[in-house]
């Protein structure tokens, strides 16, 4: 909607950003960095982080020095045992958990938007045990190869179970099936002919989902010449995955969903702009590589960037709960999500959740700065999880300035304008200082400027 | 946490004042001198019974081993704490012990006004101590406030020949003889007095709601209490959150309770204590009106009293209840004006089991009023395995009238529901039950089971793996059971009964009891369930769910067994409640 | 220009607060506000979950297949609400028969699909999606037409769901999140804090930054005037004591407060089993549960015309199947195919098409005259002027069956 923007230099914009006097590494760009890369950060981290500058807090982010192993045996654990039942609800609590808790946020963060990416609607898959599988499915190769990724994901028996493809018959290949993973998942919408199709669904016949099991049966596999993105041969399902990965769209739409994720996401950037992104993704599929490329990037320290995107409910309900240094009920807090209209495991439909300012209206927006006070004061659930007071006892705030300075610095990096600074420290004059800085907090947390990331 | 314990003590020291006129025993009760619009009154009839248990060293040893305990006893706040209490122990020359049990030893009241205004006496039997004590404390207050520069903060005032004093703010107290009287607000004081002044004026023990609550209290109570439900069902519509959105068969299983205490007037209750119990016994007079559908409990529902409650192996709770189903199934229409979906999914499906039977006429009618409940832990079977999550097992006992003919109308319907229950998880693909029909001691029963021999981790089964439903008939007993095991136990249960034969027990239609030894158990089994689950559920960390789950354990290890009896006489309700205690030995 | 709304509107909280404004004042004020262009019109979505039978909804009394078919079930001649010599409303619908009088409300009948599926997940999937027989269809009709309405600086929610059922695929959007409320007080802010500035007259650098003040602004706006609203009704509109009567009496609110909400879903009969699925004893559950409709739409219409606001507004029932013309031994009947719909609004008007035959059976159940994607062409076009053909993927017929 907005293409008026100036189009960027492709070998500034993705040249590695060095702080210098004129773009110097101040609060501002942890904060910028921790939200995107992260959930959020407790003042601790911020002030690592401006200390050891942008390159090893990206290289901390990337790759997490340090024992993380007893960590993840313990989550692994956790989430296993909510995989028993059906229902999602213990696993959408333990996975929000370990966003909050994990010593590798960024893993969460990317597992975050390959959830979205590969979406599918738990409530037809119907299985707790295939629900958890595809979700360490894409942790496992959250930062690791696309190809991988993608060719395990058009074969996981939720993908299936999901587009009604439990079966895949010779004689009736199922171009439902065919037409959702290749317009969603690997290409995009508008590049497959109607030919491509259907001979991808015949590509994939043979495979059938016996009682949950993933199993390939010969005899109903179509092997007679198949005609896919302009090549011909006696293809396979695997083969598909490979044809795909040669179509150069595959990269574009996967590094145009990043960009959006990570840079902006309020214009659509010009095709020289992401040409070499594209390039270089083609080569090995490496995600790591990728996202390095886009984090470390002069145009991601930049305004074009800066506040250019709007937080998911989850990264904004999680960056309070970090921001607090504090654990909080994510069995409540993934039902509360669910209201604001990200329901983990439940979007929607495969196209996942609409991101962006599709976010936002008056029902999610009240949501928000409900969900803020009932954080706060603690109602509810929510009893007293949030401790502002030591939180300010920890930062040796002795006084309502000092407090109401440290949840700008934490929250907003203090990046606000001075009129509404002034505003909001100027409310509620007669308060006792404690119910006081829970006002304002709660009115810090509603800001427009926090719905921002 | 420190804080709330400073502020318990703080009103513990205030009852322990003093007097100047040291003198005579014979105080008028304090129910004389207490204003009739206590909505709550606690009276210490038998202050020694009380103090036998509460001071006694086996609690002492409860609370001074507990974990909590020690780290509290660390903190600065209890030290200083223990250091005034050692001063005033030398000053008065006595222990904290024998001084609490002086100055309370003629008993005690404490009483909750509107407008949260309390009202606490004590009667000492050492007029002189209790002097002693306030003159030390009156000392230190004053000192205090005059270090801040405050002096008009702790001052006394003659009313009425009575010489009333405040420590700050409206706090008030004063000494007659031996009585100490103490509120937080001054006009209180004043209205004790002036009752005492003039034995005319509407004291508590004038109010003839009042009287009649005593009256059903065991005048050897060690303590009493009297709430008066006619105020607080007036003023906090405390009866409409009752009665309202209570679902009917929540209504049942209480017995019209909620709609008993939103028209009763009062509510008394008298505690014994015992060495190794204590009992309580409260009693409430609202009858529910006739209109009520739920009337027809009060009116015939004690006439037979319930059966005595089944006794099985690791019994975590037994039930037993006097319920007319057919009565209450009758009042559907008033009691369920909404049709929930559950309600009318339910009658499709008793349909089917029952063949298109009317389920007032022709089922509920089949079933006695006497029902039995049991829970129980389960044994697993190592050969089949033990789930992740393991529940108790359970089951439901009705008495049959034509239990030849019912019975078999039960089995089939029991076998379709099974077979249904098959069917629809067949379409979802999900294993079955198997059917078998073994015997027991000559009885035969439909059991049903999931195979577990598919399954990989045997020590880890899925939930499912509880249930093992079954049913069973023995004489007039049919028994719906969550296992096959249960069911057995219950079948030796039965012919255990049968040599003696079972007597009501009278005025009673519920019946429970609870041993905290196998809830402790069974809470230990799925411990790691239930600490996992608060992590998520509260956001507490491991340790503090952990730590939570220790103090649970350790309140439960103090339990023995918890019973509960409730019925109705003279169209009052009467509740009895026996905790039997199981504090630590003192060697 | 909202910024004028908005200080109306918080003169009119002050108003209400102080109550020395006559209240019939304060409502023509409201009324003048809400005299909008027909894009401002609502549309309210009753399920009847289960199945309804229609047969025992608007019966036909007279008719001897009727009542050698529905040996116990059957309603008699003296026992119904009569239309006419052959038709009548059940006897539990007494208010909704008063409403039909009084032209509020009317019957569309044998509405219904080819083919139409007797299976409660399929048929309720059909219904949804409105696209009959396409199991993959991930989107429902009221999420697409939400789709379709979504603006990019929009701060209305074009459509919710009203009380304590979970999500129909009827809602399911691609876009759109559609809010779920259970309570009034979801809309509401809990604390708020106001800027004194209209961020309509500010722009920053960031389109982002102006997008979300807008939005905060806009949803304060409406978050006071759902205030205003809940503090001034409190009293006046009676509503029968049914979990329904509740939902539609927030729908009132919200319609009242003008918060933007173009279409309303509620439900009645509860998700997924049970409800209006009487396949045993369905006399008395059928009856309680018409009692429940017929009190509450009722109560709703008589609140909405005391506001004044009843043309604005139409109401319609749907299900996901009518029942067997025969019933069962158990009292009960099977799942049928065709049923009537009922409309209730400001002008609606008798009875609309022909009452299908008892004795043209399809497999026991009534055959359909009137496809349901006629009727909800005819809503999205006529009433709500949104394009169906996008929508509904076709162009549909339109109907005459409203007003005007």
């Amino acid at each position: 909607m907005n293409n008026e923007t100036a189009p960027v230099d492709p070998q500034w914009a993705w040249a590695p950003y060095s702080p210098s006097s004129e773009r110097p590494w101040d609060l501002k760009w942890a904060g910028h960095l921790y939200r995107r890369a992260a959930f959020g950060a407790s003042w601790d981290q911020l002030q690592k982080a401006l200390k050891e500058g942008p390159d090893q807090t990206l290289a901390w982010l990337l790759d997490p020095n340090g024992n993380r192993s007893e960590f993840e045996t313990a989550f692994d654990e956790y989430e296993s045992s909510a995989a028993y039942s059906s229902s999602t609800e213990g696993l959408r609590a333990w996975w929000l958990r370990r966003m909050l808790q994990t010593p590798n946020p960024l893993q969460e963060k990317m597992t975050l938007f390959w959830h979205n990416h590969f979406a599918v609607n738990q409530a037809k898959v119907k299985s707790g045990r295939l629900t958890l599988q595809r979700l360490r499915l894409t942790r496992k190769y959250a930062q690791g190869n696309y190809a991988k990724l993608l060719e395990e994901i058009v074969h996981h028996p939720s993908t299936l179970i999901a587009l009604n493809a439990e079966k895949n018959r010779k004689t009736l290949p199922n171009e439902h099936f065919s037409r959702m993973i290749m317009e969603n998942y690997c290409l995009g919408p508008d590049l497959c002919s109607e030919e491509d199709i259907r001979d991808v669904a015949r590509a994939f016949t043979g495979w059938f989902l016996i009682r949950n099991e993933l199993r390939f049966l010969e005899r109903e596999h179509d092997d007679a010449d198949k005609r896919i993105l302009g090549e011909e041969g006696n293809f396979n399902s695997a083969d598909v995955v490979k044809l795909v990965l040669r179509h150069k769209a595959a990269a574009w739409l996967i590094v145009k969903k990043l960009y959006r994720n990570f840079i902006s996401e309020i214009d659509n950037p010009a095709d020289s702009l992401l040409e070499p992104l594209v390039n270089q993704f083609r080569e090995h599929y490496d995600i790591k590589q990728l996202v390095r490329v886009m984090l470390k990037s002069n145009l991601f320290f930049s305004d074009a960037a800066y506040r250019k995107c709007v937080k998911c409910p989850a990264s904004f309900a999680l960056e309070i709960a970090k921001g607090f240094e504090a654990n909080i009920s994510t069995t409540c807090l993934g039902r509360d999500l669910a209201a604001l209209g990200q329901d983990l495991f439940h979007p929607s439909t495969i196209k996942g959740w609409p991101s962006g300012r599709h976010w936002i209206n008056s029902a999610t927006l009240a949501g928000r700065c409900n969900l803020v006070h009932a954080l706060v004061t603690g109602a509810g659930s929510y009893e007293n999880q949030l401790s502002p007071s030591s939180l300010f006892s920890k930062y040796n705030c002795k006084t309502k300035t000092e407090a109401s300075q440290l949840i700008l610095n934490i929250f907003l990096q203090n990046d606000l304008e001075p009129s509404v600074q002034k505003q909001i420290f100027q409310q509620n004059p007669n308060l006792d200082a404690q119910s006081w800085l829970k006002h304002y907090i709660i009115n810090v947390l509603s800001l427009p400027e926090f719905q921002l990331a | 946490m420190v804080r709330k314990f400073q502020v318990g003590i703080r009103i513990v020291m205030f009852a322990l004042f003093v007097c100047q006129n040291a003198g005579s025993d014979s105080l008028p009760k304090a129910s004389q001198w207490i204003p009739q619009d206590a909505v709550i009154t606690f009276e210490m009839s038998k202050p020694a019974d009380l103090f036998h248990l509460l001071l006694g060293p086996r609690i002492e040893k409860a609370v001074t081993t507990a974990p909590e305990y020690q780290a509290l006893a660390n903190e600065q706040g209890f030290k200083e704490l223990q250091g005034v209490i050692r001063y005033l122990e030398t000053t008065l020359s006595t222990d904290w012990k024998t001084a609490v049990k002086t100055l309370l030893g003629k008993g005690g009241t404490f009483s909750l006004l509107p407008e949260n205004k309390i009202l606490l006496t004590t009667d000492s039997e050492d007029s002189k101590l209790l002097s002693q004590l306030h003159e030390i404390l009156y000392g230190f207050a004053k000192n205090e406030a005059e270090n801040q520069g405050n002096y008009d903060r702790v001052k006394s005032k003659e009313y009425k020949g009575v010489t009333g004093y405040t420590f700050g703010q409206d706090e008030a107290h004063c000494i007659i003889d031996n009585r100490f009287m103490f509120t937080n607000k001054s006009n209180v004081l004043k209205q004790i007095i002036d009752n005492r002044s003039n034995s005319e004026l509407k004291s508590l023990s004038t109010l003839e709601n009042y009287q009649c609550a005593q009256s059903t209290i065991n005048p050897e109570a060690s303590l009493k209490g009297f709430l008066r439900l006619d105020i607080l069902n007036q003023f906090t519509g405390i009866n409409k959150v009752l009665t309202k959105n209570l679902n009917p068969l929540a209504a049942l299983l209480l017995a019209g309770l909620p709609d008993s205490l939103s028209v009763s007037n009062w509510l008394s209750a008298g505690l014994h204590v015992g060495e190794e119990h204590l009992s309580l016994l409260a009693n409430i007079d609202g009858k529910l009106d006739t209109s009520d559908p739920l009337s027809f409990i009060g009116s015939n529902g004690c006439a037979g009293g319930v059966l005595p409650i089944i006794q099985v192996p690791n019994q975590i709770a037994s039930f037993s209840f006097y319920r007319d189903l057919y009565q209450f199934y009758s009042a559907k229409d008033d009691l369920f004006p909404e049709r929930t979906s559950g309600l009318i999914f339910f009658e499709n499906m008793m349909g089917i089991f029952f063949t298109g039977r009317d389920l007032t006429e022709e089922v509920w009618k089949e079933v006695k009023p006497e029902i039995r409940f049991v829970v129980s832990e389960q044994r697993y079977d190592p050969s089949i395995g033990a789930p992740a999550v393991q529940l108790p097992s359970f089951a439901v006992i009705f008495k049959l009238f034509n239990p030849e003919k019912f019975g078999l109308i039960a089995e089939e319907a029991w076998q379709k529901a099974i077979g249904l229950v098959n069917f629809t998880r067949g379409q979802e693909a999900l294993p079955g039950l198997l059917i078998d029909r073994p015997v027991y001691k000559d009885i035969k029963m439909t059991s049903t089971y999931f195979s577990s021999m598919e399954e990989d981790d045997k020590s880890k089964l899925e939930t499912r793996f509880n249930f093992r439903p079954t049913l069973a008939r023995i004489e007039d007993n049919l028994i719906l059971s969550s296992t096959d095991q249960l069911a057995e136990d219950i079948i030796d249960s039965v012919l255990v009964g049968t040599v003696a034969p079972l007597e009501k027990i009278p005025g009673t239609h519920s019946l429970v009891q609870i041993n905290a030894d196998r809830l402790a158990s069974i809470l230990t089994s799925n411990r790691e369930t239930i600490v996992r689950n608060d992590m998520i559920e509260k956001g507490k960390t491991k340790e503090q769910a952990e730590a939570g789950q220790e103090i649970l354990h350790r309140i439960l290890s103090y339990l023995n067994q918890a019973t509960l009896q409730v019925g109705m006489e003279d169209n009052i309700a009467q509740a009895a409640l026996k905790l039997s205690l199981n504090l630590p030995a003192v060697e | 220009m909202i910024y004028t709304r908005r200080q109306f509107m918080q003169t009119s909280a002050f108003w209400s607060a102080g109550s020395f404004i006559p209240s019939f004042l304060t409502r023509a004020a409201f009324a003048a506000a809400a005299n909008k262009p027909k894009s401002d019109r609502i549309l309210v979505v009753l399920q009847l979950s289960g199945g309804n039978d229609g047969l025992n909804t608007v019966v036909p009394y007279a008719d001897d297949e009727y009542g050698r078919n529905r040996t116990t079930l059957r309603l008699r001649s003296a026992q119904v609400h009569k239309i006419d010599s052959y038709l009548g409303f059940h006897p539990e619908l007494k208010t909704l028969w008063e409403q039909f009088q009084e032209g509020h409300v009317s019957v569309i009948h044998g509405v219904g699909y080819p083919k139409s599926n007797r299976d409660h997940a399929g048929a309720l999937r059909d219904w949804h999606t409105a696209r009959p027989h396409d199991e993959n269809c991930q989107t429902g009709w009221i999420g697409r037409t939400a789709d379709s309405m979504a603006g990019t600086d929009n701060s209305n929610i074009p459509c919710v769901l009203t009380g304590n059922n979970s999500q129909p695929l009827a809602l399911n959007a691609e876009r759109m999140i559609i809010p779920l409320i259970r309570s009034i007080n979801q809309l509401k802010f809990q604390y708020e804090w106001e800027s004194e500035v209209s961020p309509n007259n500010q722009k920053s650098k960031n389109p982002l930054l102006d997008f979300m003040k807008r939005q905060k602004f806009a949803a304060q706006e409406k978050s006071q005037r759902i205030a205003s609203i809940s503090r001034s009704k409190n009293s006046n509109a009676k509503y029968p004591p049914f979990q329904l009567a509740a939902t539609l009496r927030i729908i009132a609110q919200l319609i009242q407060a003008d918060v933007g909400i173009r279409i309303y879903y509620a439900v009645l009969g509860g998700d997924g089993f049970g409800g209006f699925d009487n396949h045993a004893n369905q006399r008395d559950n059928h009856a309680a549960l018409l009692r429940q409709l017929s009190d509450s739409v009722s109560a709703f219409i008589n609140d909405l015309k005391k506001e004044r606001l009843l043309d604005r507004v139409l109401l319609i029932t749907v299900s996901e199947f009518g029942r067997t013309l025969k019933e069962n031994g158990r009292h009960g009947t099977g799942h049928g195919a065709a049923a009537p719909m009922l409309v209730a609004g400001g002008d609606c008007h008798g009875l609309f098409g022909r009452h299908p035959s008892l004795t043209d059976l399809d497999n026991g159940a009534l055959k359909y005259h009137i496809d349901f994607r006629n009727v909800f062409a005819t809503l999205l076009d006529q009433w709500l002027c949104i394009d169906s053909k996008d929508i509904l993927g076709a162009k549909y017929k339109q109907l005459s069956f409203l007003p005007g």
